[in-house]
Order: structure tokens, then C-alpha cells, then sequence
């Protein structure tokens, strides 16, 4: 029963799985410090335990196609997370895994599927670009996929980097950093830093593949 | 439709959900189904979508359960565990934009009257101290 | 024809018409059909007895003549049960 493309994203989701829970366990602490700074310090705890929650169903999650695996690890970052960014990764990947209709073929199919899930986030959130969130990294990416079809994955990495450290600059209008108002200014957002490390083990897994 | 509105406590600490769920029983009584979660999946501070979907399951009602919710996290949990639930059910439960301990006493003193779940929503809301 | 049946009470709980007491007296006010509203002193505004925000807020204190005027069938007895409850001292 099992045919050739599914092996294929068989293979792709398990090398992405494994590269994005490495991401989130090597730099749990740094998200946990950025976190302290400007919000209620557990970014990096929460974040790590749904990603290790993720690597606990990998044999699951890898023998899903994609669309299934984002919506089944979208739903157990839910789950796990515990702080509000459980609903917000949750909802960008199960939103992710919704638009993703086939394995995607192309720097436009995967910013199809981004899109979809930044459309999530936003009303999750009920929030956009500008204050100082994950989607500050996300939504730059998006228009790097869209705007450089020839080199994605280095157009994503470059405008994931600008876009966190553009967060430094921000005024925290959403989540427990809002209540600090202008002193949350001058420090990185911890969303952000986690979708940009997210962005950087995916493109590293889709650029050796 | 019988029976009265149930009301679910979430808030980042255990503790302040169970002592506010205390609070509800000794000012309100009875007559209202009451549920409450807090903590995140480790025990620790935060909020989790299971055991709110299970709040809200325990106490059910198709006259509906208002949830009154402490911090930001709280809000986008309930929000996420009351869109997990069965379309039919999802209809019936409301996030009332109001302080907890002060919500929760409004909401289920509404609710012991018979209440429909705007107007217990509406008077959680309307209250500020 | 409905009548508009009212009574008063001097608040005598030390604290007044405090969370607890406010929380009890709204209750007790719901369980009459009759509209019934209540007002702190002369010169204050009248209260829907049944809002418990509203109720809540009044926050009259110990000393304060609570006014209540009930208008439906079970008027008098919905003034009659509110005066005795905070005559009570809301026991």
C-alpha cells in the first residue's frame, strides 16, 4: 500500500521533524532568558515540552503525509505547549497542514500553505505584523518565498533574521510583554527568536535535500 | 431549555482556580454546575487546552458555560479548547471578557437565576469594581 | 392592574451591603417574577435588585435605609423577603 511519493514525504518529515525539535531543545534556554526579560519567562519550557512531545510521536507523525502530520503535530502542540503560544504554533500548523493539500513541489506551494497559516495566527492572536510577535518573522518570510521563487530557502533564512531583530525595536502590543509597554523595547521577542530558529532548521533540512 | 448556565474557572495558577472556584460555592451556592483548571501540563503556571475541553465537558449544558479567564494565555487556550469541541457544543460556550474572582461571582450569580448565557456573559462583563 | 408595593430596611450588618450580602439579596431577588429595584437612601438612583453588578456596586453602608419597590403578582412578597433578609443582617 505504500506508494513512491509517500515515501518521499516520509523521509522529508522525519528529517524536519528531527531538525526542528533539535532547534527547540538547543535553544530552549535562550528562549526561556528572552522570555524573562519580557514576558512570563516559560517560552523556552513550553516550547520545549511540545517539541518533546513531537519527537515522542515521530513514528506516528513520519508515517503521516504531510498534511496529516502538520495537522496531527499542530494539535499536539496545542496540547502540550501549555503557555498561549500552544494555540498559536498549534494553529499555524494545523492551518499549514489544511492548505497543503499534496506534498509540495514548490517554493509557491509552501507559501501557500505559510500563508494559510499566518491567516491563523492572526486571528489566534488577533494580531499582526508590527507588534512584536512570531508573525514578525513570519510574514517576512512569506514575502521572501513569494518574492524569490529562484532561492527560497536563502531568501528565508535572510528575511527570518531581519525580521526577528526588527522585533527589537518593537513595542509589545500583544501577550504579558504589553503590560511592560515601552520597556519591552530594545529586547528580542521570544516567539519570534523560536519561529526564526524554526525557519532556519527547516530551510538547513529542504537546502541538503 | 432546564437547568442553569455552568461556569468554567481558567486561570494560570491551580491554586487561584481552585480558590475562586471556592469562592463561587460559598457566595453563590449550588445551584450552579461549576468547573475549574489552571496550571500547565507539568503542574506548573500556565494554561492547557485538554483540561479546559475537559472543564467544559464536565460541566456542560446545552443552556451554555461560561468560561471567565485570567491572563492573555488563558484567553487563547479557552478560545482554541472551545473551537476543539463539537461545532454544537462550541455554540454554546461563551468567553467572558471580565476580571475572574469578580466575573466568576457576577456570572454564576446571573446563572443561578435562570439566566440565558448572553445575559450571564453581559453581567460578567458589565462589572467593574 | 399591577401595583407597585415598596418597603424599606436600616441596613444594620456592620459592613453593610457588602459582596457576600449583595451576591444573597440578588438571588433572593430572582426567585420573584416581580420587578424589583432597590435604592440606597432617599437620594439615590433606583437599582434593578436582580442585576448583580448593579447590586454589587451600590455598596451601601452600614446605617444606609435600603428602599425597595417591587411592581408584579408576587410583589409584596418579594418586598417583604428582601426587607426580612437584610433585617436578618443577611443570615
Amino acid at each position: 500500500m505504500i506508494r513512491k511519493e509517500r515515501k518521499v514525504s516520509d523521509m522529508h518529515n522525519g528529517k524536519l521533524l528531527e531538525a526542528a525539535v533539535a532547534a527547540i531543545r538547543e535553544h530552549a534556554d535562550e528562549l526561556t532568558a528572552l522570555d524573562q526579560a519580557i514576558g512570563d519567562g516559560d517560552h523556552g519550557i513550553n516550547m520545549k515540552r511540545g517539541f518533546d512531545a513531537l519527537a515522542e510521536a515521530a513514528g506516528e507523525l513520519e508515517r503521516l503525509e504531510l498534511p496529516a502530520a502538520l495537522q496531527k503535530a499542530g494539535m499536539i502542540l496545542v496540547m502540550k505547549v501549555g503557555g498561549a503560544s500552544g494555540p498559536l504554533y498549534g494553529s499555524l500548523l494545523m492551518a499549514m497542514g489544511k492548505a497543503a493539500a499534496h506534498p509540495p513541489a514548490s517554493a509557491d506551494d509552501v507559501a501557500g500553505m505559510l500563508k494559510a497559516g499566518i491567516e491563523a495566527v492572526k486571528a489566534r492572536g488577533r494580531s499582526d505584523a508590527g507588534a512584536k510577535t512570531m508573525l514578525d518573522v513570519l510574514i517576512p518570510v512569506l514575502q521572501a518565498l513569494e518574492s524569490h521563487p529562484e532561492d527560497p530557502c536563502a531568501a528565508a533564512v535572510r528575511a527570518a533574521d531581519d525580521g526577528l531583530e526588527a522585533t527589537r525595536g518593537m513595542l509589545a502590543t500583544k501577550g504579558r510583554a504589553s503590560f511592560l509597554g515601552e520597556r519591552s523595547i530594545g529586547h528580542l521577542d521570544p516567539g519570534a527568536r523560536s519561529s526564526a530558529l524554526l525557519v532556519h532548521a527547516i530551510c538547513n533540512v529542504l537546502e541538503d535535500s | 431549555m432546564t437547568g442553569n448556565v455552568s461556569i468554567v474557572i481558567v486561570s494560570h495558577s491551580p491554586k487561584v482556580a481552585e480558590g475562586t472556584a471556592d469562592m463561587v460555592r460559598q457566595m453563590v451556592g449550588e445551584e450552579v454546575r461549576l468547573a475549574h483548571c489552571g496550571g500547565d501540563p507539568d503542574g506548573g503556571l500556565g494554561t492547557n487546552v485538554g483540561a479546559i475541553m475537559e472543564a467544559i465537558e464536565a460541566v456542560y449544558s446545552p443552556k451554555g458555560v461560561a468560561i471567565l479567564v485570567d491572563l492573555g494565555g488563558a484567553e487563547t487556550n479557552s478560545e482554541m479548547a472551545r473551537e476543539m469541541l463539537p461545532a454544537e457544543k462550541a455554540a454554546h460556550v461563551a468567553i467572558c471578557n471580565a476580571p475572574l474572582v469578580e466575573g466568576a461571582i457576577m456570572a454564576a450569580t446571573e446563572a443561578s437565576g435562570g439566566a440565558d448565557l448572553e445575559a450571564v456573559r453581559a453581567t460578567a462583563e458589565e462589572f467593574q469594581a | 392592574m399591577t401595583e407597585t408595593v415598596t418597603g424599606k430596611v436600616v441596613i444594620t450588618d456592620p459592613a453593610g451591603l457588602h459582596a457576600r450580602p449583595a451576591v444573597k439579596l440578588t438571588k433572593l431577588a430572582k426567585s420573584f417574577a416581580s420587578d424589583i429595584d432597590i435604592r440606597a437612601g432617599e437620594d439615590g438612583g433606583w437599582i434593578n435588585a436582580k442585576s448583580p453588578s448593579a447590586v454589587m456596586k451600590l455598596k451601601a453602608r452600614h446605617g444606609t435605609t435600603l428602599h425597595v419597590r417591587a411592581t408584579g403578582a408576587d410583589a409584596q412578597g418579594g418586598v417583604d423577603a428582601l426587607v426580612d433578609l437584610v433585617k436578618r443582617g443577611f443570615g
